[in-house]
């Protein structure tokens, strides 16, 4: 029993040497996995070997854990994260709750950055975050592929479903198209630029839910009919799905191809390199309107800290950081100049057509309550890809959680 | 003969998972990443143990350890006393059973339901993201099971021992720790394993309260590479059998005793 | 010395009240209390609703869904478990080289974590280059899609579950076929009654309480279904793999809708309390045997 004691004694103070220590010069980042995970991890080593008395962690997450592990941090102010890359669709969540920390009260931030990426990181006109990664949703076909069967660059949606439907029927092994259709974020995210497209919306500007609409239905049951022109199995597919399917020249077209995916399109690994043609995505009754997708690095209101987590951030945006991270890790940047640079442009041919969607692209209803709002249209959109529900109905069902969503 | 070949039969294939795990764990990528069904490794590589190593994963495996310690030691230092408070008095107005019901309750609940609220008092006690915390909330999984292990094995220990030694004078502490432990010791070592393989592989408690990195035990850990990018099968599987291997090995001393007191009973 | 003899006991379960007042008995209260309040946090800001947080889950298409899939999953998976454990037992009932070695491997799948076992399946479960797959399709057969057919992935799910939890059904029932004594048998085969028979009439009967126990600890067990789930597909395809575990978990730690998910989680404890009472009665019922 006396040892037993002891023992516990032991566990007890092992325990206790793991507090957090407070005055400890720490860095905790949280950030994504996946094809975001080698920009951090190599920000990471090059902060390191400059600041070698830093501790540095680095935790990387699916989307979806991300979200939840910093917005249950910032509620219960764990102080457990310093700095917290978000996509910018959290921003607004996280802004307005005050979880952020101003960046100007811990030496600004400095650097042209492009104009959509910088306004979605403001609030009430301050700036609590940095845009780290200028994604934005493109769209990419096989040119040899189209226009082998008499087709150009598709202009609608419905030049899409045609141009695939006579892919699918003629080329062997090859899928008309391909898309995220993994519910959550990502169905809802190759969703949205064909709704747009057909005119309609998830949430007006003043925060009402207006999926219940002729147009919203027209554009859901053009989205469901993509997926007979599907591989098998797309129910469940994410970005790396998608872009081996594209790589390995199992599909024609992709519905949405973000940039930071389309790095290795001309990379050794690809079957199709100098092949595919990432434009702007297509429109239908309304022009095309590209989809902003930035991630941005934050620092959150607990973090203990601060002065440390500001200078890694400036850090990994300044230009020549930037550039690396592009050449390297194929994430695009976010400094304006950048997407003009000789080598960057040498690598990668569309991304003055990038900055000029960059420049107009549409971001997603800033309101705080989107983290749910796009769980609720994804869960829809999925039972309505899978055949369990018909369009009309997922879309007023979905409209009215949203709405309760909304209200609370 | 054919009962033993079955016997053989079966128990191989449902070893092959392990086996898969095992190999893969020394593939490189281009192997595992195929079509292939071959399951041992042509090119054999130490990689991914190389990379969880200079990853800091002793640190994680450390976690678990400190945890799972930490949980054992509060729930025998518990329950022990417990169990033998249930086993050798009358309690007024038949708490004992209120108290074993509720434990059993207790015992049954889905973890997730007491989660919330959970959250709510670590945080007010100042232990979110500690390993503490961590240990504390353990004890709604570990603290009922110990009780009803332990309550069965002080059963066992009989009363005239004790009354004996009462007889010479000894106190209450003295017949605790003289006699009681020493002939539980069995018991406790049992539950003690029990507890510390539940421990280990816990999962819900550490994804919940655990926020930094560097503190996180194997499972949560394990379950931050089962991602999206779905192929890391080589590192997953390196770290899979490393936090297997302490299991296991507990699993093949307490079996041994399992083993032996089952032929005991057959005469 | 009569007092300290009264107070000793009380002393001794002191530790153990303590932790379950504060981790347990307390949070009880508090779900229960929160699940009548529509809230984001605790109490502070609180508007009270009354029961509208169960009408509200009573409405709810996707609460209702997890509950039927957790109830499939759970007879399911209870029904697959111990059929598996009991055909284990009945295999390794005789005595023969190598079957300790045998046991023990046996055991290997349960006490893993079952992170890891998630993660070998998952592997296993891949489309393109999962194990499974790359073995149908060496054999000529098709790939089949393991997680993302609707109408497969729960079965995919219980799969996992009995290859995981089936040693431990064993375990109980193997203990309980140990206790049945020879003799039995041998008065049966004297009146001439084949292995069928003296199966049906006398192993299953003399089993059926450890069976019991073991249905029910396995019922238990898989009524909580989440890691699995939470690492394997989300819930998804749609809601097919959707479990009220998981419901609570989004719930509560992703949309911060405190209320709604302390009403599953009562509707829960509820349902755990009612199978701790079967249980209870069936312990009881053994004890006074």
């Amino acid at each position: 029993m006396r040892m037993m004691g002891k023992a516990l004694g032991a566990v007890l103070m092992l325990a206790g040497l793991s507090l957090p220590a407070a005055a400890q010069d720490r860095l905790v980042i949280a950030g994504r996995d996946a094809g975001f995970a080698p920009a951090l991890a190599k920000m990471v080593e090059l902060y390191q070997a400059k600041n070698p008395n830093v501790k540095i962690e680095r935790l990387e997450l699916g989307g979806g854990p991300l979200y939840e592990r910093l917005a249950v941090g910032a509620r219960e102010k764990t102080a457990a994260t310093d700095v917290a890359m978000l996509d910018d669709i959290w921003a607004p969540e996280f802004m307005a709750r005050g979880w952020l920390t101003d960046l100007d009260s811990v030496g600004g931030l400095p650097g042209e950055f492009v104009k959509s990426a910088i306004d979605v990181s403001k609030h009430n006109g301050k700036l609590y975050a940095a845009p780290f990664v200028g994604n934005i949703a493109m769209f990419a076909y096989r040119k040899d592929l189209l226009a082998k069967h008499g087709f150009e660059r598709p202009k609608t949606w419905s030049d899409v479903v045609k141009a695939a439907q006579v892919i699918q029927d003629k080329e062997q092994g090859v899928s008309g198209l391909v898309f995220r259709g993994i519910k959550g974020n990502p169905i809802v995210t190759s969703f949205l630029p064909v709704l747009w497209a057909h005119g309609g919306d998830v949430v007006t500007a003043d925060g009402k839910a207006v999926l219940d609409t002729p147009e919203a239905e027209k554009a859901l049951t053009q989205f469901l009919s993509f997926k007979a022109l599907a591989p098998k199995g797309v129910e469940t597919y994410n970005a790396t799905e998608l872009r081996d399917a594209i790589q390995q020249g199992r599909a024609a077209i992709a519905v949405e191809m973000w940039s930071s995916w389309a790095g290795t399109l001309d990379g050794n690994a690809s079957k199709v390199a100098n092949q595919v043609e990432v434009v702007a995505s297509p429109g239908e009754v309304k022009g095309p309107a590209p989809m902003l997708g930035a991630w941005l690095l934050a620092i959150p209101a607990d973090s203990p800290n601060k002065a440390r987590a500001a200078d890694f951030i400036r850090f990994v945006t300044s230009p020549e950081n930037q550039k690396l991270i592009a050449l390297e890790t194929g994430n695009p940047p976010t400094l304006a100049a950048l997407f003009n640079d000789k080598d960057l442009v040498a690598k990668y041919r569309w991304y003055p057509a990038q900055l000029e969607a960059l420049n107009v692209a549409q971001a997603r209803p800033r309101i705080s309550q989107w983290a749910r709002v796009e769980t609720i249209l994804g869960d829809y959109l999925q039972l309505a890809l899978i055949g369990q529900m018909q369009p009309k109905q997922a879309l007023t069902e979905a409209n009215a959680q949203i709405a309760r969503a909304l209200s609370r | 003969m054919i009962r033993i070949i079955a016997a053989f039969g079966l128990c191989a294939l449902s070893l092959i998972p392990l086996l898969w795990m095992v190999a893969t764990s020394f593939k490189p990528p281009a192997e595992y990443v195929s079509t292939s069904i071959a399951l041992w490794p042509q090119d054999p590589t130490l990689t991914h143990y190389r990379v969880l190593l200079d990853g800091g994963m002793w640190r994680l495996g450390l976690n678990s350890v400190v945890v799972a310690l930490g949980t054992v030691g509060l729930s025998l230092l518990a329950g022990l006393p417990a169990a033998y408070a249930l086993a050798r008095f009358e309690l007024p107005k038949r708490f004992d059973i209120v108290f074993l019901g509720f434990v059993l309750v207790i015992k049954l609940a889905p973890p997730i339901a007491l989660a919330i609220p959970l959250y709510q008092v670590l945080r007010a006690l100042g232990l979110l993201d500690t390993h503490l915390g961590l240990i504390l909330a353990n004890q709604i999984l570990a603290l009922p099971f110990a009780i009803w292990m332990l309550l069965g094995f002080v059963r066992d220990v009989p009363y005239s021992f004790e009354e004996a030694a009462m007889l010479d004078g000894a106190g209450f502490l003295k017949r605790l720790l003289e006699i009681v432990v020493p002939l539980l010791m069995p018991g406790l070592v049992a539950t003690a394993v029990f507890v510390a393989i539940m421990s280990w592989n816990e999962f819900l408690f550490a994804l919940l309260f655990i926020q930094t990195p560097s503190k996180f035990t194997l499972p949560a850990f394990i379950a931050t590479l089962i991602n999206e990018d779905e192929t890391l099968w080589g590192r997953l599987s390196a770290m899979g059998l490393i936090a297997s291997l302490p299991v296991l090995f507990a699993v093949g001393l307490v079996r041994r005793g399992l083993t032996r007191e089952v032929s005991v009973d057959q005469h | 010395m009569i007092a300290s003899r009264r107070l000793l006991p009380w002393l001794l379960l002191t530790p153990a009240l303590l932790i379950f007042a504060g981790l347990t008995l307390y949070p009880l209260g508090r779900t229960l209390a929160l699940s009548l309040f529509a809230t984001d946090y605790g109490f502070e800001n609180a508007t009270f609703v009354g029961l509208e947080n169960f009408r509200e889950l009573w409405d709810s298409r996707f609460f209702r869904q997890a509950v039927t899939n957790t109830v499939v999953f759970t007879l399911v998976s209870t029904v697959l478990e111990v059929a598996a454990g009991l055909g284990l037992a009945l295999l390794l009932n005789r005595a023969f080289p190598g079957r300790t070695l045998i046991m023990t491997l046996l055991l290997a799948p349960f006490v893993l974590s079952t992170m890891v076992v998630t993660a070998i399946w998952r592997a296993w479960f891949h489309f393109d280059l999962g194990f499974l797959n790359n073995l149908l399709r060496t054999v000529g057969l098709p790939g089949v899609p393991w997680l993302f057919d609707p109408n497969l992935a729960l079965w995919s799910i219980v799969l996992v579950d009995v290859w995981q939890t089936a040693p431990f059904a064993f375990l109980i029932i193997f203990a309980g076929l140990r206790l049945i004594p020879q003799d039995v048998y041998e008065a049966a085969r004297v009146d001439g009654a084949g292995p069928w028979r003296r199966f049906r009439d006398m192993t299953l009967p003399l089993l059926a309480p450890y069976l019991f126990v073991a249905a029910l600890l396995r019922s238990v067990d898989s009524f909580k279904l989440f890691d699995k789930v939470y690492a394997m597909t989300g819930g998804g395809p749609g809601q097919a793999t959707e479990t009220v575990s998981m419901f609570v978990y989004r719930q509560g730690f992703r949309f911060f809708d405190i209320g709604l998910a302390s009403a599953a989680a009562v509707v829960m404890i509820v349902v755990a309390g009612l199978l701790a009472v079967v249980y209870a009665a069936s312990l009881l019922k053994g004890a006074g045997r």
